[in-house]
C-alpha cells in the first residue's frame, strides 16, 4: 500500500484492497512473528509426541494355547472387527431354499461378580442380547458372511446379517407355551426373514443381501450369549469394565429345510477359545437332540466387536496441542489491540469486518494445516506402534481414517477461529484463552477423564463446543451390542459430523459477534 | 513491606476486573457444582459416589477464574508497560511479588470460601431430589461432617495455591495469553498425562506429581485407599508447584530487565 | 554542589547491539539538564538504568550518591515520567495516583494536590484509558511530582502535547529547577530544548558526545563570526584588521568578521567613526549545533569535524 492513489481506493470497488490482499497481508503478519509460528509448531509436536508416547507405552499380548502372541482380531466381510462365536448345528444348502424352526424356550446362566472371593457366583438367567435362531452362513469360518433371524432374550425378534446390520422384528421373547416360529428363505443373493407365533401366519422381519454368499452355504440353528457387562469404579477416576461368562440354552424343534439340502446335521462351536493346553475348549457350547428337538447351548456373540484399541486413541495429545493453538490464535488478534497495531490495520483496511474475516481465514487455514499435519502423522504412526506392541487395533476403512484425520484438522481450525473471535471480543489475552480453553478443552477433559458421572459427561459433549471431538470417533456405537459406551471409552453422544457442526456453530457465532463488535467499536 | 502491600491492595481494589473475576469464581463453581448435582442420580442399583466430592466438583470450573485473576494481576501490568512504574515506585521487586501474592491469596481465600459454601449449598439442595437422601444411606454433603469440612477447607486452600502458581507462572512468562495457556495446560491437560502412560509405577508417580490431580485429592472422602497419595499430601504437591513457580518468578524478576 | 544524578561509565548490550558504550554525565540541582540525541542514542536505556529498571553490564548510576534500588521511598527522591501510555486503561486517574501514593507511604491528600497542579481536577475520576495523549502526559507528570522529589527525570515529556501544553511544561520545569531541583529532560529534538534547558548532555551511539551549557554550545557552533553591515566598507575593514580581526567581504555592504566579539567591534567602529547599520553576532541555532555534533556521533566516521554547518 505504498501508492497513495490505490490506498485511497474505495475497497468496495476492489482494487488492491480486495479480500485476497487482506488475506495475504494477514498471512505475512502471521508468519513474520516467530513466536506464533513456534506456537503452532509446538501444537503439532505436542500432538505427535504425546500420541506416540502413549502408543509406545501401550503393550498388549494375548495367550493362545499357553503361548503369548500378538492379539489378533476377527474381521467381518466389511473389514470391521467382529466377534463370531456361537454354537451352530447346520447342514449344507445348495442354491435357493429355506429353513424353518420353532424356538420353544430360552434359558441360561450368568456368572456375577464373586460374592465371596474365589467362589464362582453363577445364577440362572439370560442376558438381554442372548440369541437363538436360524442362520445361513458362508461356511463355519469366523468372520464369514451370514444372515440370520433370531429371538433374543429382551430385544424381540431380530434379522441380522454381516455383523453390523440389525433390523428389529416383533417384540417379546419366548417361553414355554409361547414359542416363536422363524423362517429364513434364500432366493439368489437375497435372504428374507419371517416370524410367526403359530407357524401359519408369517410376517416378514426383513431382507438382507450379505456381502458374500456362495451357491453352497451352511444353514442351521445357532445359539449365542454375549458376556455380561459390569461397570465399576476404576482407579484414578476411571471406570473398569468387566465382561463375565454367560451361556444360553434354547430348545428348537419343528426343523424343516427346503431346497437341495445335503449331508446330515453337523455341529460346530464356532470361534471357541481353548484352555492353556491348546485342546480343551474354554466354556464350550453343546447340543443334544431327541425326537427332532434340539437343545443347543451357546456362548459368545455374533456381532461387531468393540473390544480393542481404537486408532483415535493415539490422538490423546490433541487437547494439549489445542491449548497451544488457542494461545496463538488469541495472540494473533489481541497483540494488535495491545500494541495499537490495530489502528494501523484499520487504516490499511478501512472495512474492519473484512480485515477480521481475513484474519479468521489465515488463522483457520494455519490451524487446519497444523491439525492435518499432526493427525496425518500421529494416526498412522501411532497405529503402527500400537500394532507393533501387540495391541489389537480395531480396523477401520481408509475412508474412516481419512475422516478422522481431516476431522481433526477441521476441529483444530474451528477452535482457532473460535479463539480468534473470543480474542477480538474479550481483548484480554488471558481471559480469551481461558474462556476458549474452558469451552473446548475443559469439557472434553472432564467428560473423558474425570470422576464426572456418565450423564454429565454426555451432556457436556452435546452442549459445549467440545462436541466437536466426536469427529475423531472411528468406531460407531452399535445398538445390538451391549457395551460401556462412555466418552471415556471414546464414544461420543453425537455423531462425528453433528459434533463438528456444534463446534463450528459456536465458532461461527463468535466470529459474527466479533465482526459486529469490531465494526461498531473503535479501533 | 507495608507500603508494597497497601499499594498492591489499592491496585487490586481499583481494577474493575477484580470484582468480576471474584464473582466468576463463585458463580462458575456454584453453577458447575449444581449442574453436576443435577445430572447424577443415586439409583438402587448403584450409588458409589463420593458425595462431598460431587458437591465440590464445580471447583474445576471456578479454578479457571482464579487462574485468570492471578494472571491479570501481573500481565495487566506487563501488557500496558505499567510494570515499569510499579518497579520504579517499589524497587524491591521481591517484596512487590510477595505483596501481590499476599493480596491475591487473601482475595482467593475469600472468594474460594464463598464458592465452596455456595457449591455445597447447591449440592445440598439438589442432590436429595436425585436419590441422595440420609434415609437411603447417601446423605447430601454437610459441613457438620468432619471429612466433608476437611474437603471443603482443603478446596479453598487448593484454590489459593492455584492462584499462587498462576501468579508465579504469569510473572515468569509476562504475556497474558501465553500465561493463560500455560496455566490451563497445567490445570487441565497435565492431569491427562498419567493416563497416557501404561506403566503403573510411572502412572502413579505422574499422577502424584500433577498439581490438579494431586491437589484435588483433598476433596476425596471415600475410597481413600485407591488414591496414590493422601488428600493433604496431595495439597502439599500443589503447594510445591506454587512455591516452585513463585521461586522461579522471584529469581527472574530480581535479575531481569523490566521490559514491557 | 553535590550532583543529584551521577551516571558513571554505563555499558550495556542487547545481544549484538551496543546500547550504552561508556555513558557518563552528572546532573546538577537547580537547573534543567537536557538529554538529547538521535533515536537509539541510549537516552531511554540510560534513564531506565538510572531508575533501576534495567541493569547495566558495567558502570553505575547514582541518585544522591546511592543506587536507585536502595532508596526507601524512591518517588520522594526521584520523580520519573517514562512512558505516559503505560497505565492500566480501566483504572481512574486518581486511583492510578492513589496506589502510587500508597506505595510511598503517602496519603490521598497528596494525590489531590498533584492532580490540581497538573490541571486534571475535572477528569480525575475518569478512566485513564479514555485520556488523550496530552492528558496522559499530564497524568504521568503528576505521578512524577507525587513524592515532591528533589530530582525529576522525564523521558520525552513534550511528545504529543499541543503548543499550549508545551508552553505549560516548559514553565513547569523551569519553575521546578528554580526551586532548586535537578531536572533531567530527554528529547530527540533539540529545538524543544531551546527555551527549556540550561545545560545539555548530547548523546550519540551510547555515549556522551557533548556535555555543555546551552550558551556555550551555541557560541561554539557560531564560530564567533559577526556580520557587519556598513556603507563604509573600506574604513571598516582597515579599522578591524588593525585590531587583529579577519574580515571577509560578503557583498557590497556586508562583511563577515571573525576573531572579535560583537561588542568589541561596535566599540572599534565607534572609536574610528565608521558608520554602520547592523552588527550581528552569527548565532547558530541550537538545532544546527546539535546536527553538527550528532552527525559525527551517528555516522561515526573519522572525517574532519566542523567542516561546515550545512548538512543535506
Amino acid at each position: 500500500m505504498t501508492d497513495p492513489s490505490t490506498a485511497m481506493t474505495d475497497p468496495t470497488t476492489g482494487g488492491r484492497d480486495g479480500f485476497p490482499h487482506l488475506v495475504r497481508a494477514e498471512w505475512t503478519k502471521f508468519r513474520t512473528v516467530r513466536g506464533w509460528v513456534a506456537g503452532m509448531t509446538l501444537a503439532v509436536v505436542l500432538v505427535v509426541a504425546l500420541g506416540l508416547l502413549s502408543a509406545a507405552g501401550s503393550h498388549a499380548s494375548c495367550g493362545m494355547g499357553g503361548v503369548e502372541t500378538a492379539c489378533t482380531l476377527t474381521t467381518g466381510p466389511g473389514g470391521e472387527a467382529v466377534s463370531d462365536r456361537f454354537f451352530f448345528v447346520h447342514r449344507r444348502l445348495d442354491g435357493d431354499g429355506s429353513i424353518t424352526v420353532r424356538v420353544d424356550s430360552m434359558t441360561g446362566q450368568i456368572r456375577l461378580p464373586d460374592a465371596s472371593p474365589g467362589v464362582r457366583n453363577v445364577v440362572a438367567g439370560v442376558v438381554p442380547w442372548a440369541k437363538a435362531g436360524i442362520m445361513v452362513k458362508d461356511g463355519v469360518r469366523e468372520g464369514a458372511s451370514y444372515a440370520a433371524v433370531m429371538v433374543t432374550a429382551r430385544h424381540g425378534v431380530r434379522m441380522q446379517h454381516d455383523f453390523t446390520e440389525d433390523v428389529a422384528g416383533g417384540s417379546g421373547g419366548v417361553s414355554p407355551g409361547s414359542p416363536r416360529w422363524l423362517r429364513l428363505t434364500r432366493s439368489g443373493g437375497t435372504l428374507t426373514g419371517y416370524e410367526s407365533v403359530d407357524g401359519r401366519r408369517w410376517t416378514v422381519v426383513g431382507t438382507a443381501r450379505p456381502a458374500h454368499l456362495p451357491a453352497t452355504v451352511e444353514a442351521g440353528m445357532f445359539v449365542a450369549s454375549p458376556g455380561d457387562l459390569t461397570v465399576s469404579r476404576g482407579d484414578l477416576g476411571g471406570a473398569s469394565v468387566q465382561v463375565r461368562f454367560t451361556e444360553a440354552t434354547a430348545v428348537l424343534d419343528q426343523v424343516r429345510v427346503e431346497g437341495r439340502a445335503g449331508g446330515t446335521w453337523s455341529h460346530d462351536d464356532v470361534g471357541v477359545a481353548y484352555e492353556a493346553d491348546g485342546r480343551t475348549p474354554h466354556h464350550p457350547g453343546r447340543f443334544t437332540e431327541s425326537g427332532g428337538a434340539f437343545a443347543i447351548t451357546g456362548v459368545g456373540d455374533v456381532a461387531p466387536s468393540v473390544d480393542g484399541v481404537r486408532v483415535e486413541s493415539t490422538l490423546s495429545g490433541l487437547v494439549a496441542g489445542l491449548v497451544a493453538v488457542i494461545v496463538v490464535a488469541v495472540l494473533f488478534v489481541s497483540a494488535e489491540h495491545r500494541r495499537g497495531l490495530f489502528r494501523t490495520t484499520a487504516l490499511a483496511a478501512p472495512r474492519r469486518g473484512r480485515a477480521f474475516a481475513a484474519k479468521a481465514v489465515v488463522v483457520g487455514a494455519v490451524a487446519f494445516a497444523a491439525g492435518l499435519t499432526a493427525a496425518a502423522l500421529t494416526v498412522p504412526l501411532g497405529a503402527r506402534v500400537l500394532r507393533a506392541n501387540g495391541n489389537a487395533v480395531l480396523p477401520v476403512s481408509t475412508f474412516t481414517e481419512l475422516r478422522v484425520v481431516a476431522g481433526v484438522a477441521a476441529l483444530t481450525a474451528a477452535v482457532a477461529v473460535l479463539a480468534l473471535a473470543c480474542g477480538a471480543l474479550v481483548r484480554r489475552g488471558a481471559a480469551a484463552v481461558t474462556v476458549v480453553a474452558g469451552l473446548v478443552v475443559v469439557p472434553h477433559i472432564l467428560a473423558t477423564a474425570s470422576v464426572l458421572p456418565l450423564s454429565v459427561a454426555r451432556w457436556l459433549l452435546r452442549l459445549t463446543p467440545a462436541a466437536g471431538f466426536a469427529v475423531q470417533q472411528s468406531v460407531p456405537e452399535y445398538a445390538q451390542v451391549l457395551g460401556y459406551y462412555s466418552p471415556q471409552g471414546g464414544y461420543y453422544p453425537l455423531p462425528p459430523l453433528a459434533g463438528l457442526a456444534v463446534l463450528c456453530g459456536y465458532a461461527a457465532l463468535a466470529a459474527v459477534l466479533a465482526a459486529v463488535r469490531i465494526r461498531k467499536g473503535d479501533a | 513491606m507495608r507500603r508494597e502491600l497497601r499499594a498492591e491492595w489499592t491496585k487490586a481494589r481499583t481494577a474493575p476486573g477484580t470484582a468480576w473475576l471474584l464473582s466468576a469464581v463463585v458463580v462458575l463453581s456454584a453453577a458447575a457444582s449444581a449442574a453436576v448435582a443435577a445430572t447424577v442420580s443415586c439409583t438402587a442399583g448403584g450409588c458409589d459416589q463420593d458425595v462431598p466430592r460431587l458437591g465440590l466438583a464445580g471447583i474445576q470450573a471456578g479454578q479457571a477464574a482464579v487462574a485468570v485473576l492471578a494472571v491479570f494481576a501481573v500481565t495487566g501490568e506487563y501488557g500496558t508497560g505499567m510494570i515499569a512504574t510499579t518497579f520504579a515506585a517499589m524497587p524491591r521487586r521481591g517484596r512487590v511479588l510477595a505483596a501481590k501474592a499476599a493480596v491475591l491469596t487473601g482475595l482467593t481465600l475469600a472468594a474460594g470460601t464463598v464458592a465452596v459454601l455456595a457449591s455445597v449449598l447447591a449440592a445440598r439442595l439438589i442432590l436429595p431430589g436425585n436419590g441422595f437422601t440420609a434415609a437411603g444411606g447417601h446423605p447430601p454433603p454437610s459441613l457438620a461432617d468432619g471429612p466433608t469440612l476437611g474437603a471443603a477447607a482443603g478446596t479453598v486452600l487448593y484454590l489459593a495455591l492455584i492462584a499462587l502458581f498462576s501468579l508465579g507462572a504469569a510473572t515468569a512468562v509476562r504475556d497474558s495469553a501465553t500465561a493463560a495457556g500455560v496455566v490451563c495446560g497445567v490445570l487441565y491437560v497435565l492431569p491427562l498425562i498419567p493416563r497416557m502412560v501404561a506403566d503403573p509405577g510411572w502412572r502413579r508417580l505422574l499422577w502424584q506429581a500433577t498439581p490438579a490431580n494431586a491437589g484435588l485429592a483433598v476433596q476425596t472422602t471415600t475410597h481413600l485407599d485407591d488414591l496414590p497419595l493422601g488428600p493433604w499430601e496431595g495439597l502439599g504437591v500443589a503447594a510445591a508447584w506454587a512455591a516452585a513457580a513463585l521461586l522461579g518468578a522471584w529469581l527472574l524478576v530480581r535479575t531481569r530487565d523490566v521490559r514491557a | 554542589m553535590r550532583a543529584a544524578i551521577e551516571v558513571i561509565g554505563l555499558r550495556k548490550r542487547y545481544g549484538r547491539t551496543v546500547a550504552l558504550d561508556g555513558m557518563s554525565f552528572t546532573v546538577l540541582p537547580g537547573r534543567v539538564t537536557g538529554f538529547v540525541g538521535p533515536n537509539g542514542a541510549g537516552k531511554s536505556t540510560t534513564m531506565r538504568v538510572i531508575l533501576g529498571l534495567d541493569a547495566a553490564d558495567e558502570g553505575s548510576a547514582l541518585i544522591g550518591g546511592r543506587p536507585y534500588r536502595s532508596l526507601r521511598a524512591p518517588l520522594c527522591q526521584v520523580g520519573a515520567l517514562l512512558d505516559a501510555a503505560a497505565l492500566q486503561p480501566s483504572r481512574t486517574a486518581r486511583n492510578h495516583l492513589l496506589w502510587l501514593a500508597h506505595s510511598q507511604g503517602l496519603g490521598a491528600r497528596r494525590v489531590d494536590e498533584v492532580i490540581e497542579q497538573v490541571g486534571l481536577g475535572a477528569v480525575a475520576r475518569r478512566r485513564a484509558g479514555g485520556f488523550s495523549l496530552g492528558m496522559r502526559q499530564r497524568l504521568g507528570i503528576a505521578a512524577a511530582l507525587l513524592g515532591d522529589p528533589p530530582v525529576l527525570l522525564l523521558d520525552e515529556p513534550v511528545n504529543g502535547l499541543d503548543p499550549e501544553g508545551v508552553v505549560w511544561i516548559r514553565g513547569l520545569l523551569r519553575s521546578l529547577a528554580a526551586e532548586g531541583r535537578a531536572v533531567l529532560v530527554s528529547s530527540h529534538l533539540m529545538s524543544e530544548m531551546q527555551d527549556m534547558a540550561d545545560h545539555l548532555v548530547v548523546a550519540g551511539r551510547g555515549r556522551v558526545v557533548e556535555d555543555t551549557s546551552v550558551a556555550d554550545l551555541i557560541a561554539a557552533a557560531s564560530d564567533g563570526r559577526v556580520t557587519l553591515r556598513t556603507t563604509a566598507r573600506t574604513e571598516a575593514m582597515e579599522a578591524l584588521a588593525r585590531a587583529g580581526a579577519t574580515v571577509a567581504v560578503q557583498d557590497r555592504d556586508t562583511l563577515t568578521v571573525s576573531g572579535l566579539e560583537a561588542g568589541r567591534i561596535v566599540a572599534l567602529l565607534g572609536a574610528n567613526d565608521v558608520p554602520f547599520s547592523e552588527v550581528a553576532a552569527h548565532r547558530a541555532s541550537l538545532e544546527e549545533a546539535y546536527m553538527e555534533l550528532t552527525r559525527d556521533a551517528v555516522e561515526f566516521r573519522a572525517t574532519t569535524p566542523r567542516d561546515g554547518t550545512a548538512t543535506s
